[in-house]
């Protein structure tokens, strides 16, 4: 059986045919060329949701600029290549390099004389090792000041062409807005499938702040994220929410030694004296001369940790839970929420990266189709049509965009057994049966088996609704998979 | 906003402008009973109760989670308000002052009732709670929770009202804690350091501005984000370009509550609360004390001017008899003037019964005009996507949109209706002014005559657009704001329409299926949104014309008691008239001294009434 990508990938070739030597050949090229491309993730929210800082702890440098007040202001991509380049796309004109510095803090990019208006986008490749994985997008915070820049998220994210340049987005929120799920409803296309939490995340940022900075505020952080991820319209529109406390998971991917000296001053006085060095950033940056830091070395810490992140530091290096700079960065990886995030993405995007690609291709292609009918178009449009209803990894994402919509009624206990084997949280054949990650092979085929017995039962049964048993029918085939996947195996 | 709840005795009670206008309007009521003229002594009454018990509101608004409970509670140096993480608070909070700590529920209601509970059991009925934790409410839903604390800022009647977050400025709450600004005597914006003000929290400060006198922002957190100073200045920045004359207080409620825990001087310093707490004790306190005063001082200049009139007709008859005569013929005329005054037929009672039926019509069509717009935007929504998924944001929306409309309708009514008692002052003024010029014909101090007509203007000026105030607060939409627009879209709310979603599988008819569907639900979707606009039309439209005709009894019972004040005191002076004309030399002239020293403690009254606020 030939996979998703294969069959996306042949359509696209009898599209090309179709539009040849009209201006939808390139449209389409460029389109097919994001199939072998890593996965496009946008980082998207409101003003100084973190947006940037997150995208500078996922690559794991300080790429792009940081500040106090509302700072991007142009959609910049991140790509992973062979050289450094910033390639600059001006609203008129064709694209062309830019040149660039990098300071200690970020990638300062010299725009040319145009003002940022002037400008549509910025390439920014630059050789790593997370870019490979997926290519990351940062975008003007909406909620924004100045209309303009608010315009231009919207622009890249809610297209009106219906293709979003985008296969997936985190969204960031700091306390849920009503704006926030306005904003989020624009990914969702009308075809594949419902609005639906297929290809979001949601990002509770900067959780550090939430209690304050206070020592259990992290806690705080997961209790909100939890019930925010089970309310009724965020489930409709994210797969889950993770908590990160973004600042801290920037410091803690570019960790300095020095940085780590001079907390260890701070680690060396009393509890009772750090406590009341800490009591505001005021204190901090002037009382204590003994310390022997200067202001500004503390003003720069204060700007790397936050109070929350100095307090964590201290305490760790007091009770000797972390000793080095790579111990402690592990340490505050795991603390800021980094970590968890990072295994959600893997689980929920880049293990799916190639139904996410496919389907984000796939919508490109079928909004030129309509459009732009020609002979030999129609034909294609139902070969779209046919991969789309037929295709197993949508129809799992058609089952679970229903349950998250209420369209799937039944026992709480079986929905969410239904929710886990189509994929809901995160396609390894561990997480679909729900057992251990590190689970035997010999288990989940024993695991699989009682579930495909289950749900054939549940499919077959009369009194099941007819929308139950048609999920129960789209469960068989991925119990089915995981059963195939494991003799493959074997 | 709420009713008075008891007797408050505050530092004011010896010294400041309070103090002085008790003591002139003890003096006056004092005269009243006196010279027998107890019409008068009520109006005074009235003004001494409003001195007693001041009401200054200080609405506490912003955004969620920007730690507006917490600063509550670091301003009045008591946990008032419940603070968590997570939870926010549901229920405005009104901190007033007690002579002991104590709670009361309010509960909806007209007037809202009271229900006397202990302080622990204020938190559950100030937040949020969860669907699940929610008790089957068998009761009055809670429209606020009343906090009693025995606090010296507190004790000139100063009330510190903690709102729930906003929400957006698009937001049904928005549109409700926008209705209690424009009732309040100030307002504190509360915005944190963590990020510059966004679009809505500066589109909500400039409506504010429009409905408040007093606005301050105050920046919270500036114990925990470095970069408070940039913000601080991007804030000012902001509110400059925007034209509104707003400053920025950079506070931290972590430092002070704990600079009063341990009695910290450096680190109250440190909090930025000295401003804050001059702000709320000189700007907000003091000035809403002073108006009060200068408000209850000129209801004793009104009152010692129908006193004057009285005995200054008396005096010309007494100083010269030959006249005396013409005096009571005139003061007769006058006196059939005053008396058509008071009949429906009077001008103003016309202007005002003619103004408020056009005005009924205009408010109503007004609603009309809006909620066809309402109507045809959600249309265009749901018609724009497919409202199984919509829905649950359209019905948020549409309470919002709803609300906002209804509070601009609010709007138009209250500043139309104050236009309207401003031409009925205008009218009453023009008719009483001749009888007042009546007056001065026969006053020997003509200077004073006149400079006391021009106060009539200004006073009656004033008085014409606290009556409309009054009428309104006192009416269901303006005081109930709050907790009416959330219990009248509860009540009415949009009723759960059950739109089914088929799991489609299989090629065949999947796109033709899902279109009929989707036109099925848009259908069902368009019905709910006209069922509930309607609904909501024909209660507000109830609503408005209630109102309407409460401010029109309100403003005629007003100029009523006026007009029947002036008759009284034209009767007294007719009869003190003709009295001196039977005199004897000697008794006339004893009487003479007698009038004289009279009209100069009533001169005496006035000047000290005039210099009260200075």
């Amino acid at each position: 059986m030939t996979s998703l990508l294969d069959r996306t990938r042949a359509t696209f070739v009898r599209a090309a045919a179709v539009y040849r030597g009209t201006p939808y050949a390139r449209m389409l090229d460029e389109t097919a060329a994001r199939l072998d491309e890593p996965l496009r993730v946008a980082i998207a929210g409101r003003v100084k949701s973190g947006k940037s800082t997150l995208l500078n702890a996922l690559v794991g440098e300080r790429l792009a600029p940081t500040d106090a007040g509302e700072c991007t202001r142009i959609v910049t991509w991140y790509l992973d290549g062979h050289t450094y380049q910033v390639m600059l796309h001006p609203r008129q004109g064709p694209p062309m390099p830019a040149r660039f510095s990098r300071e200690a803090d970020a990638l300062e990019v010299d725009l040319g004389g145009l003002s940022p208006q002037d400008v549509s986008e910025l390439m920014i490749t630059w050789p790593s090792r997370a870019l490979r994985t997926a290519t990351l997008i940062d975008t003007p915070g909406i909620g924004s000041l100045s209309e303009r820049v608010s315009q231009r998220a919207w622009d890249l994210l809610a297209s009106d062409d219906e293709e979003t340049p985008a296969d997936a987005v985190l969204y960031l929120m700091r306390h849920l807005h009503v704006g926030d799920v306005e904003f989020l409803r624009a990914f969702h296309d009308t075809e594949v499938s419902r609005p639906n939490p297929i290809n979001a995340i949601g990002v509770l940022s900067r959780a550090d702040e939430i209690g304050v900075g206070r020592a259990d505020t992290m806690r705080s952080a997961h209790t909100i994220a939890e019930r925010l991820a089970g309310d009724e319209v965020v489930r409709r529109v994210v797969q889950t929410v993770v908590p990160v406390a973004g600042l801290l998971a920037e410091t803690a991917m570019t960790l300095t030694e020095d940085e780590v000296g001079q907390l260890r001053r701070i680690a060396g006085r009393s509890a009772a004296e750090v406590e009341g060095l800490l009591l505001s950033v005021d204190r901090f940056v002037n009382s204590m001369p003994e310390l022997g830091l200067t202001s500004l070395e503390r003003e720069r810490l204060l700007a790397r940790f936050g109070v929350f992140g100095i307090r964590q530091c201290s305490m760790l290096l007091r009770r000797t839970v972390a000793g080095t700079a790579s111990e402690l960065a592990r340490e505050l990886a795991a603390i800021s929420g980094l970590d968890d995030l990072r295994s959600v993405l893997r689980s929920l995007f880049y293990e799916r990266r190639d139904v996410l690609k496919s389907r984000s291709a796939l919508l490109a292609l079928d909004s030129i189709l309509r459009s732009q009918p020609r002979q030999g178009s129609q034909a294609v449009a139902a070969e779209v049509e046919e991969i789309i209803s037929s295709a197993h990894p949508f129809n799992e994402l058609r089952v679970l965009s229903a349950i998250r919509s209420g369209g799937i009624q039944g026992k709480s206990e079986v929905i969410a057994e239904l929710e886990h084997l189509i994929g809901g949280a995160g396609t390894s054949a561990a997480l679909r049966l729900r057992l251990a990650p590190d689970a035997a092979a010999a288990e989940i085929t024993e695991a699989a088996a009682a579930a495909l017995l289950r749900w054939q039962r549940r499919a077959e049964n009369p009194l099941t609704r007819h929308e139950l048993s048609t999920a129960a029918r789209v469960a068989i085939r991925s119990c089915e998979g995981i059963l195939a996947a494991g003799h493959a195996r074997r | 906003m709420t009713q008075p709840q008891q007797a408050t005795t505050g530092p004011d009670a010896t010294s400041g402008p309070v103090a002085a206008a008790s003591a002139v309007v003890e003096l006056a009521l004092t005269a009243c009973q006196a010279y027998g003229r107890p019409d008068l002594g009520s109006r005074l009454s009235v003004a001494r109760r409003r001195l007693a018990e001041p009401g200054i509101h200080l609405v506490v608004a912003g955004e969620f989670k920007k730690g507006k409970s917490s600063l509550v509670n670091a301003l009045v140096g008591a946990p008032a308000c419940p603070v968590d993480d997570d939870i926010a608070t549901a229920v405005p909070t009104y901190v007033r002052y007690g002579t002991q700590a104590g709670a009361n529920l309010v509960l909806d209601g007209e007037p809202p009732r009271r229900e006397p509970i202990s302080v622990s059991e204020a938190r559950k009925h100030v937040v949020e709670q969860r669907a699940a934790d929610r008790s089957p409410s068998g009761g009055a839903a809670v429209a606020g929770v009343e906090i009693l604390l025995p606090r010296t800022m507190l004790a000139g009647g100063l009330v510190v009202v903690d709102t729930p977050g906003l929400g957006g400025l698009a937001s049904a709450h928005a549109a409700a804690t926008l209705a209690a600004i424009s009732m309040a005597d100030a307002v504190l914006f509360v915005t944190d350091a963590s990020q510059e003000l966004t679009r809505s929290e500066l589109d909500f400060l400039t409506r504010a501005r429009e409905l408040c006198p007093i606005v301050t922002c105050a920046l919270t957190k500036t114990d925990f984000y470095p970069s408070w100073r940039t913000i601080r200045d991007l804030d000012t920045d902001h509110l400059r370009r925007l034209g509104v004359e707003i400053s920025v207080l950079p506070v931290s409620s972590t430092l002070r509550s704990r600079a009063v825990q341990h009695n910290d001087k450096d680190l109250n310093a440190e909090s930025g609360f000295k401003d804050l707490v001059r702000f709320v004790t000189d700007t907000v306190a003091g000035r809403g004390r002073t108006q009060v005063a200068v408000e209850a001082a000129n209801e004793v200049r009104a009152v010692c001017q129908q006193l004057t009139d009285q005995f200054a007709a008396e005096r010309s008859a007494l100083v010269d008899p030959a006249r005396a005569q013409q005096v009571v013929d005139d003061l007769t005329a006058t006196k059939r003037r005053t008396d058509e005054l008071k009949s429906a037929a009077a001008r103003w009672n016309q202007t005002l019964a003619d103004g408020i039926g056009d005005l009924s019509a205009d408010i109503e069509h007004d609603l009309r005009a809006r909620i066809r717009q309402v109507i045809t935007e959600a249309d265009e929504l749901i018609e724009a996507a497919d409202p199984a998924d919509t829905w649950s944001e359209i019905e948020p929306w549409l309470e919002s949109r709803v609300s906002h409309d209804l509070i601009a309708n609010y709007t138009v009514l209250r500043d139309r209706s104050a236009d309207l008692s401003h031409l009925v002052a205008e009218h009453f003024r023009a008719a009483s002014g001749e009888v007042l010029g009546t007056f001065a014909v026969y006053n020997p101090v003509s200077l004073l005559a006149r400079s006391r007509v021009e106060t009539t203007i200004s006073l009656e000026k004033m008085t014409a657009r606290k009556q409309t105030m009054v009428a309104l607060k006192g009416s269901y939409s303006g005081i109930l704001m709050f907790t009416m627009l959330p219990s009248l879209l509860g009540v009415t709310g949009l009723a759960p329409i059950a739109i089914p979603v088929g799991l489609l599988m299989g090629r065949n008819s999947l796109r033709e299926e899902k279109r009929r569907q989707l036109t099925a639900r848009q259908a069902q979707a368009k019905n709910a949104v006209r069922r509930y606009c309607d609904e909501i039309q024909f209660v507000m439209g109830k609503d408005s014309r209630d109102t309407l005709r409460r401010i029109q009894r309100q403003l005629r019972d007003h100029y009523a008691a006026r007009a029947e004040e002036l008759g009284a005191s034209l009767g007294q002076a007719m009869q003190s008239a003709s009295e001196a004309v039977k005199r004897t030399n000697a008794e006339r002239d004893k009487r003479l001294r007698d009038v004289d020293a009279e009209l100069a403690r009533l001169r005496r009254l006035a000047q000290a009434a005039a210099e009260v606020g200075g």
